[in-house]
Order: structure tokens, then sequence, then C-alpha cells
């Protein structure tokens, strides 16, 4: 049974983009920019779009904007205030770094989502935990939110859970993979193109990073397409504390550009900033 | 000549592989393992280096010293991996030259260098039983 009431896409501009070091929404992929991909996306499916902008951001839009307090709440800040316009709507949030969003991803989720739960969302490639920024939420979400920011807890994912979603599988995988870095963007146009494939590589850490990964040299099953997307999920499964501009990758003892693919079978290092003498 | 050792690292060895007739000028520096680093006092310090990648890219820098000061005869330096104590010598750069202004100053480049692009990390032990990568 499909929600009636109405549904409308609020979709968050006004994030940081901190390790981007540009507008995320502005990057271009496949000759559109991730905006204008996702915009695409929504009006595909017929539903009206709020952009959720940062408080300072003084461009002109074509769609409704709603600003961010000053000194940016986050997204869970983004939605109390959507909810405070429009009380009776189900917002559905996304983000807009998503370069392989399509509109079939937003479709599905409406047309599976349950009337009777608070939150719908798809199962995280990566972990089976909720994507927090492809999720619908229904208007009774609105009051769990006012305690959640009452409370200082600001952790979409976390206020996801509290609520005990629904959560789908998702029917394209790569459609809320993102994009933190421009190397990303390679890596989800290989995966995109070549299609997801499983291999086993040895990564060395050295360094700062050889006290923080669990084990090294450590054999991992990946299904990474590049040495970037290696590195971010590595980096993210041991929490290693060096972003990927500070780090250098080599593949079988050869320095290389993070946007190399990556082959089965390969020999991987991972250098943090040297420190001789 | 560059060199990844593991052992203690010996001068004499460096001198020999720079010592030229036509050269007026030797100059050594010694990095050596002090016992302070910002307000703390370090009891030891270890080194690691990549096993494939860091010889290579000492002779590198090595061949770049060279070329940016070409009024030097020779060049040979090494650096020491492992775990080494307050004192201990952890790098070694000889170069000659035939007057002295070259050889200083390509010294002092080439150490420079090394700090920041030979593959070679340190992690420090403080007196205090904490241990740190820098």
């Amino acid at each position: 049974m499909a929600i009636e009431a109405p549904i409308e896409v609020l979709l968050l501009l006004g994030g940081k983009s901190r390790r981007m070091g540009q507008d995320k929404a502005q990057l271009e992929f496949r000759g559109k920019t991730l905006l204008e991909n996702t915009i695409e996306a929504v009006e595909a499916c017929q539903l009206p779009i709020t952009l959720s902008i940062a408080h300072d951001d003084q461009r002109d839009y074509s769609h409704p904007t709603l600003r961010d307090a000053e000194g940016g709440q986050g997204p869970l800040a983004a939605l109390a205030q959507a909810f405070t316009e429009k009380p009776k709507t189900h917002w559905l949030v996304l983000a807009c770094d998503l370069p392989l969003l399509d509109s079939s991803t937003l479709s599905h989720l409406l047309s599976e989502a349950d009337p009777s739960v608070i939150v719908t969302s798809y199962a995280s490639r990566h972990d089976g935990r909720p994507e927090p920024l492809c999720s619908l939420y229904s208007p009774a979400a609105a009051e769990p939110l006012r305690n959640a920011l009452a409370e200082d807890r600001r952790c979409l994912r976390h206020f996801i859970e509290s609520l005990t979603p629904q959560l789908l599988p998702l029917p394209s995988p790569l459609a809320l993979d993102n994009a933190n870095r421009p190397e990303h963007l390679t890596e989800l146009l290989l995966l995109d193109t070549d299609g997801i494939v499983e291999k086993e590589v040895n990564i060395t850490y050295y360094g700062k990073l050889s006290g923080e990964a669990p084990a090294s040299p450590e054999t991992l099953k990946t299904k990474a397409a590049t040495l970037a997307g290696l590195y971010e999920e590595v980096r993210l499964r041991h929490s290693l504390s060096l972003d990927l501009d500070t780090v250098k990758a080599v593949l079988a003892d050869e320095f290389v550009a993070w946007t190399t693919p990556l082959p089965n079978q390969s020999e991987v290092s991972f250098l943090p900033p040297f420190a001789g003498g | 000549m560059f060199s990844i050792s593991d052992s203690p690292l010996e001068q004499e060895n460096l001198v020999s592989r720079v010592s030229d007739e036509s050269a007026g000028a030797l100059v050594i520096f010694e990095g050596r393992v002090r016992n302070h680093n910002l307000g703390r006092t370090v009891s030891a310090l270890s080194y690691t280096s990549h096993p494939k990648l860091a010889e290579p890219e000492g002779l590198a820098l090595v061949a770049e010293t060279k070329e940016k000061f070409p009024d030097v005869t020779a060049i040979a330096a090494s650096h020491r991996i492992g775990k080494l104590a307050i004192g201990e010598v952890a790098v070694i750069i000889a170069v000659t030259s035939p007057h002295r202004p070259a050889a200083f100053a390509a010294c002092d480049y080439l150490a420079q260098q090394l700090k920041h692009r030979l593959p070679v990390w340190k992690e420090e032990h403080f007196a205090d039983g904490e241990d740190a990568w820098t």
C-alpha cells in the first residue's frame, strides 16, 4: 500500500564540502553536475523539491529553498525546518553527492515504503545499516526529531536506527554511493562501467597507519575499482586517521595515482607522510 | 651513492666513497637521535622504511642534489633503520667539492629533502612510556 499524503524532497546542499575542496553539487559526472542529475531523477518521479542551503549561500536557485540557521546545524536540523514548514508532508531527504542516483531508486523507495513506519531507508551495500541520505520520513518523525535535537543528538544514522526503520535492499547497488572526493568519481565511473568485481589484495601499511590498521600486511577481499576506493574502504573500516590527500599509494612497488585501477591479487602499500632524518 | 642500513652507520665508509684529489672540501653531516622533541623527553627512536622504494628514492634525491649543485664532486648518504638509542646516528651525508660553498649547500639541501621525500617513518619512544609516530 503506497503512501497517500503529500511527498516532497528535501535536497541537502548546505553541508560543508571540506574534503572535496569545492562545492560537491557542482562537480560534473558524465556531462552533468551532480545537482542537475539529482534534480532530474527527482523530477522524473514528479516530486516537488525544496533545497536545503547553507545560511550564507547567496546563489539563485530555480527551486524553493530553506536556509540553515547560522553555524550550520546539519541535516537533522534541516529536516526539522522542513517539518515546521509543512508538518503533514512525508519528506524524502536526499544528498546531492550521489553520482549514480537514478529515478528508479527513488520510485522504488516510494512504492515499497510501508505507510505504518516512521522512516524507510535503503540498506547500505557496504554495511547493511540505513543509508541516511536517501530516506523517507513520515510526519510522525517530527516529534522524535525535535527531541533528538533538544538533546544535541545530531547523527542522522543513529536517529534513523532509533526509529526502527523499514530497510529495503537497493535495486541498483551503486545508486547511493557518494563521492567525497574527485577521485571517487573515477571509482564510481569504473564500478558502473566494469561492474562490481570482488578482488583479493594484500595491503602493507607504513608509519602511523601501521599502528592503526589491525594487521600489516593485511589480506582483504574488496570490491573497490581503484586505489582511492580501496583506501576509502580501509579508512572507514579501520578508522584510519589520515585522509587520502596526505597518503601516497604504491602498487607493485611503484608510486601510482589514486585513480589507478586496482588489479586482482595486487600488492598495495599505503604510505603516510615521510619523516626521515 | 645512497643506502638504507639496519646496522650502525660508518662514517669512514662514506668518506672513502666521496674522496677525490680534486676536492678541497669535505662536508659531513650526521643526524643524531636527540633526547627531546617538542618539550618531551625522548628515550629512543624507531625508523622503518619501505623495503623496495626507500633506496631508489634516496638515490634519486642524491642525483637531484648533484644536478642542483653542479660544482659538487661526489655525494654519499646512508639512512639507518631499526631502533636507535639517544646519540646514535640516523643519517650521514658526505659531500665533496673543489671549494667549500657547494659542499655545504648541497649537504644542507639533501638533509632537508631526506626528511620529507624519503619513504622512511619515525616512531618516537618517550621517557614516560608513550610512543608516537611522527
